[in-house]
């Protein structure tokens, strides 16, 4: 039972850092009909960036400033001057897949090239451990968790109260419709991509924050997990990303704790192909959605 | 020829004729029939895999230092034939699975998590495949019959290149040239009017996939026999890009287009970086290389999405208004029904010419 | 082409096609609501609506490209309602689309070849069999083929990609593929919509030699009235999902109910 606590603790954590993760990617989606494989190595770099920031100095608020910039700044770039130019030559959709996959495969390796194969290393300091019962959790870990809760909560208020949310929210449903309500889409996709690029270098910095250490692998390691999360909640759906993230990290988390630690991903991905089987449009899709009928 | 240009020879050889068979199992499989299968290094390691324990004999020998199920010891060639029957069936399952209605992308990145599944159940379940060590010291197929080890690399080279001969004449060509590789071209390219005018297209898919799959089982198997050692390092998700990449530079569709760009990509990558000399370690001529295809793949799919060789276009005889044409071999058709369209065509058909100036 | 007709019934001949009762809704509102028509055997049906109606969604439910909540469809005395796209076609229901559906990367020639029926050629045991099992049949399809085109004038663009083709092109290969099919109803979903008006006719005229000498029965979504006064025995109205009329268009329009459906749309 304690495990099983404990291991609760762990899948929050993981949530958290799933839920940010998951979110920019389904914003992505959402805006730009684009499953975006990159996503997972844009993590990666925006964790390298923070760890450059890191060897100059800057603590943990300093790096994930610097990994969320980085981020935006790159996925804000891959958009317009790759994915863009690709769609508007009417690129299948399994074509985006393989320009995405390329742009994943060229930018691990580029980074592979740059850092070298060795395994890399936070300088953050060990945080205190606290402890409630069976739950043990670190400082970090209790701040990553508060920092996801709070970005969902922004990311809440900016889609229902700002202006540009609901431009996103009218962009992503009907990207016709909202031009023709005098939305300008450029931007607002433009704005999209950045803020989700955001979260994607945030959710980087985290991600390696946690682990013990990190190389040029891991964010495409994660970006699996990430997918099923969007996946299971609904491609394009934020609310759908944040509990598909919910109920994979504690799926992830507590079947490491109580079965087997090596496998714990693949509960995850079972679980994932088990609801496509029964739900393909994720727990929050629509039966119409654009993710399932051609 | 020295030994050693022999030996680097023959290797290359067969590592040609794999990867032309992997060319065609994915062509089939997408270049005619549209299926995203970025599983498809999934169907070559089954086979692979199918054909090592199938060769490898009991897991206790050796010194017992692999772990693995069956380990069986059966003669060339029913290794092989296995690994395509094993593949085949595995293809059969997932197809079932993901082959629905799902949008292209969609359906990719459900086989992309699949593969990924499937490393990460080899790697945590040691006794099944040997875990993230892999397999090794595979018996390779009738050595003892040759004396020399210079025979034996020409015999395995002969061997792959009667694979390839069997299976494009039995199976890519037969697919290709007829009309069921007709109606897979109609079902990728608008499967929803392909339904409509009467065609099974799940049945079609999941039909395709399947062949496909075995083609794939058996460029595995072949390779594992040779090379004598298969680990899950060496299928990531990524190696199905290669093929891929391979596809979309030599030519979509086009039986010949993807030999092309089989030598041009994976063959011809392996060995340029034999020749360049070794810059900075060793990880980084790996990791340019990676980059080096996925830029090539960026580029086609930018400059010439249809690749070097583009599908060839079936033309037909085609006759003029009035004008009765004999078909391919068969001058004696039923009379009455060409006879009767042609008729009508005759009547029609400046009717229908001076309408037609009109489109 | 022609099915032998059924054998008249007390009633009068049973219909080709039934439609009984349909219900389907996309997210919680109905599209189309409880609507029942049918097709005579040897008629050219039309179907009519104001934007919004709910036609298109009627006719992919019977061509079976949607599934019906709730309702049924019968075609030559059979219930289809469960059946899927293709089985529908190969009891002679082809249905053509609006949007664009031609087999872009294939021919003319082979975009017809694609449609014939119950082709050996197309069988899997082709990669068991080879060529020789095919080979004539293909022969036939392939002179078939040869004289829709000629009937239809295209015989120039025969080898040409379909893709290559214009749009009022791209139309008239649609119909013949149709007919490559060998239906027994055809059902179009805008056939005349966007093409210029001397295309138009000239489709029109195909549509009637069609009906008249083969006896073909077709099903017509159309918006303009004026050629389905020409073509059509009766119309069936749709409006908000549900049939409000039936009968000759003439007579159709004149009603209040129907003309109230316009003007509201």
């Amino acid at each position: 039972m304690s495990t099983l606590i404990a291991s609760v603790g762990f899948g929050l954590v993981t949530a958290s850092i799933l839920a940010l993760a998951a979110v920019g990617f389904t914003l992505q989606f959402g805006i730009s009909n684009l499953l975006n494989l990159a996503y997972g190595d844009t993590m990666t770099a925006a964790a390298f960036a923070a760890y450059l920031a890191n060897r100059a100095g800057a603590d943990l608020w300093l790096m994930l400033l610097t990994g969320g910039a980085f981020g935006a700044v790159v996925s804000l770039a891959l958009n317009r001057f790759v994915y863009t130019p690709f769609r508007r030559r009417k690129t299948s959709l399994f074509g985006m897949v393989i320009v995405s996959l390329s742009v994943a495969v060229i930018v691990q390796n580029l980074l592979l090239a740059g850092f070298g194969p060795s395994f890399f290393t936070y300088q953050i300091g060990q945080s205190r451990t606290l402890r409630a019962g069976s739950l043990a959790l670190t400082v970090n870990q209790l701040l990553i968790i508060a920092l996801a809760v709070a970005a969902m909560l922004a990311l809440h208020l900016l889609l229902t109260r700002t202006r540009l949310g609901k431009a996103m929210r009218a962009t992503s449903t009907n990207p016709s419709l909202a031009l023709g309500c005098g939305i300008n889409t450029p931007r607002v996709v433009g704005m999209a991509w950045l803020l989700s690029g955001f979260l994607c270098g945030v959710a980087g910095v985290v991600l390696v924050a946690n682990t013990t250490a990190f190389q040029s692998t891991t964010g495409n390691d994660f970006l699996v997990l990430v997918v099923a999360a969007a996946m299971l909640g609904g491609v394009g759906k934020p609310y759908g990303a944040m509990l598909g993230a919910l109920v994979l990290g504690l799926v992830t988390e507590i079947a490491a704790g109580i079965i087997a630690p090596g496998l714990k991903e693949g509960f995850a991905f079972a679980l994932l192909v088990l609801v496509l089987l029964v739900r393909p449009q994720g727990l929050f899709g629509d039966a119409t959605s654009r993710a399932v009928a051609a | 020829m020295s030994a050693a240009a022999v030996f680097y020879l023959t290797t290359l050889l067969v590592y040609v004729g794999v990867d032309i068979l992997a060319v065609w199992s994915l062509n089939l499989q997408w270049g005619i029939a549209g299926i995203p299968n970025l599983a498809w290094i999934l169907f070559q390691s089954a086979g692979a895999y199918t054909a090592a324990v199938l060769t490898l004999g009991p897991s206790s020998g050796n010194g017992g230092f692999q772990s693995y199920i069956i380990g069986a010891r059966l003669p060339f060639p029913l290794p092989v034939l296995a690994g395509g029957l094993v593949a085949g069936a595995l293809a059969a399952l997932v197809g079932l699975v993901v082959l629905r209605r799902l949008r292209g992308d969609y359906q990719a990145v459900v086989l992309l998590v699949i593969t990924v599944t499937a490393t990460l159940l080899v790697e945590n379940f040691p006794r099944f495949l040997n875990g993230p060590a892999g397999l090794a010291l595979i018996p390779q197929p009738l050595s003892s019959r040759f004396a020399s080890s210079i025979g034996y690399a020409w015999f395995y080279v002969a061997l792959t290149a009667a694979v390839c001969a069997v299976v494009y004449f039995l199976v890519v060509r037969r697919i290709t040239g007829s009309p069921l590789g007709r109606a897979l071209r109609a079902t990728r390219d608008c499967d929803f009017a392909a339904a409509a005018l009467g065609k099974n297209i799940v049945g079609l898919r999941l039909f395709v996939f399947v062949v496909g799959g075995v083609i794939a089982g058996i460029s595995g198997a072949l390779l594992v026999e040779f090379i004598t050692a298969w680990s899950p390092g060496g299928w990531m998700y990524v190696e199905s890009l290669v093929v891929f990449t391979a596809i979309i530079v030599g030519g979509t569709g086009n039986d010949f287009g993807v030999m092309a760009g089989a030598l041009l990509v994976p063959v011809l990558f392996n060995e340029i970086t034999r020749y360049i000399p070794t810059f900075g370690s060793p990880y980084l001529v790996d990791a340019l290389q990676w980059v080096v295809i996925g830029g090539l793949a960026l580029l086609f799919m930018w400059f010439r999405p249809r690749g070097l060789f583009p599908e060839r276009r079936r033309t037909m005889a085609l006759g003029g208004p009035g004008t009765t044409v004999a078909g391919p071999g068969q001058a004696g058709v039923e009379a009455g029904r060409a006879g009767a369209s042609q008729g009508s065509g005759a009547g029609t058909s400046t009717a229908a010419g001076g309408a037609g100036s009109g489109l | 082409m022609t099915a032998p007709a059924p054998p008249p019934g007390p009633a009068g001949p049973p219909a080709l096609l039934e439609v009984t009762g349909m219900v389907k809704s996309f997210g919680g509102a109905p599209v189309v609501n409880a609507a029942s028509c049918t097709v005579a055997n040897g008629s050219i049906t039309g179907l009519i609506g104001p934007n919004g109606a709910g036609k298109s969604t009627l006719v992919a439910l019977i061509g079976g490209a949607q599934r019906a909540d709730a309702g049924r469809v019968c075609f030559l005395g059979q219930d289809i309602t469960h059946q899927p796209v293709y089985r529908r076609a190969r009891a002679g229901l082809t249905r053509t689309f609006q949007l664009s559906s031609e087999f872009a990367r294939l021919t003319v020639m082979e975009n017809l070849m694609t449609a014939a029926q119950g082709h050996a050629g197309e069988r899997f045991r082709v990669l068991l069999l080879g060529k020789r099992s095919w080979r004539q049949e293909e022969a036939r399809v392939l002179d078939r083929a040869r004289g829709l085109l000629q009937r239809f004038g295209m015989t120039a663009k025969g080898n040409d990609y379909a893709g290559s083709l214009s749009g009022g092109q791209k139309r008239i290969v649609e119909i013949m593929r149709a007919l490559m099919s060998d239906p027994q109803l055809l059902v179009l979903d805008e056939p005349l919509a966007g093409i210029n008006p001397s295309l138009a006719r000239t489709i029109e005229s195909y549509l009637m030699d069609l009906n008249r000498e083969d006896g073909l029965s077709m099903l017509i979504v159309e918006h303009e009235l004026a050629a389905l006064e020409r073509l059509s025995d009766t119309v069936v109205v749709m409006a908000s999902g549900r049939v409000i009329a039936e009968g000759e268009l003439s007579d159709v329009l004149a009603r209040s109910e129907v003309v109230n459906a316009y003007i509201v749309g």
